[in-house]
């Protein structure tokens, strides 16, 4: 990945318009939005990229969903220089087995839909835990 | 010299809970009172929650190490990997034996070790999160006398923890944010 804005993001959705959404929301801000359709697509971007920002990732996708793929950005040291939220239409969680072994990188839950200044903001705190280099 | 009694809060979150922590320190002033914030996390944010947190409360904070005495007017972040106890109410301890399959640190850790010492104020606090760290430790904490509060359900990002604190029936106060803000608040100043 090139250097460049200093906020990145990474929206990881098989649903393209929220990938769209999120850029339009994102770019004219200053961040730098990348985007990938799956949890494998998520892997090969983060692959060698240093990649250091907010992963905004869905739940629900086909293939790979979004815990399996949290393990292994988790398992290939990929998460060392960012902060995971989910960003899902799943309000909550609770129930399910998927977040054992790893709730301490799962930072923060974004519900979906989300209103723009909604998503702003708690992605610009979540900014803040982004480890300096 | 004897020991003037401690006013001291453990705060458990886990998912959601850096945006809680916020709504909760935000300008807060500076008190008697050691805050032990035990948030799950990976130790790579450890340093960048505690700046964080330094840039807008009036406490000191810093991440705990072993052996240290707490000290009033300071907020201690449980580094990751590591579960923090309080060794009679005043000594932390870290150790890395950390259970197979559990989340360290851990809220149920560090508030099963409280202790009903004389003159100590103590309290527990249980934030949004997943899954149920913190409410063995709320049975232990009101056993031994001390306040326990769970985040309310609206304000929650996560119900799992709050509500796992609230179901063991050991829970005084149910708040938002900004009451348990105020709650703490409250009893630093009545701890006298």
């Amino acid at each position: 990945m090139q250097a460049g804005s200093d906020k990145k993001i990474m929206i990881v959705d098989d649903d393209p318009y929220v990938r769209v959404v999120v850029k339009e929301i994102f770019e004219p801000e200053g961040f730098e939005v990348v985007s990938a359709e799956s949890g494998q697509q998520c892997l090969e971007i983060l692959e060698g990229s240093g990649f250091r920002g907010v992963i905004l990732m869905d739940i629900m996708m086909p293939g790979m969903d979004g815990w399996e793929t949290i393990r292994e950005i988790i398992r290939r040291g990929y998460a060392k220089g960012s902060v995971i939220a989910m960003l899902t239409a799943v309000e909550d969680p609770g129930e399910l087995e998927d977040w054992r072994n790893i709730t301490e990188y799962v930072i923060d839950y974004i519900t979906k839909p989300f209103e723009s200044d909604e998503i702003l903001n708690n992605v610009s705190d979540l900014m803040d835990l982004i480890p300096e280099n | 010299m004897k020991d003037a009694g401690r006013t001291i809060v453990i705060i458990g979150a886990s998912t959601g809970g850096p945006r809680i922590l916020d709504r909760i320190f935000r300008d807060f002033p500076y008190m008697d009172l050691v805050i032990i914030i035990v948030q799950h996390m990976p130790d790579h944010i450890n340093l960048s929650l505690k700046d964080k947190l330094a840039g807008y409360t009036g406490m000191n904070v810093r991440i705990a190490e072993d052996g240290e005495i707490i000290e009033n007017g300071s907020i201690y972040l449980a580094p990751s990997g590591y579960y923090l106890t309080l060794e009679n109410n005043r000594i932390i301890r870290l150790s890395s034996d950390v259970k197979s399959g559990y989340v360290a640190p851990s809220a149920d850790a560090a508030l099963q070790s409280l202790v009903r010492r004389e003159g100590d104020s103590i309290a527990g606090v249980v934030l949004t999160g997943m899954g149920f760290d913190g409410a063995a430790g709320i049975s232990h904490l009101k056993s031994i006398g001390g306040l326990t509060i769970s985040q309310n359900m609206e304000t929650s990002i996560i119900h799992s923890m709050p509500m796992a604190a609230f179901e063991t029936g050991c829970v005084d106060y149910v708040l938002s944010p900004e009451k348990i803000r105020d709650m703490i608040i409250e009893m630093a100043r009545h701890h006298k």
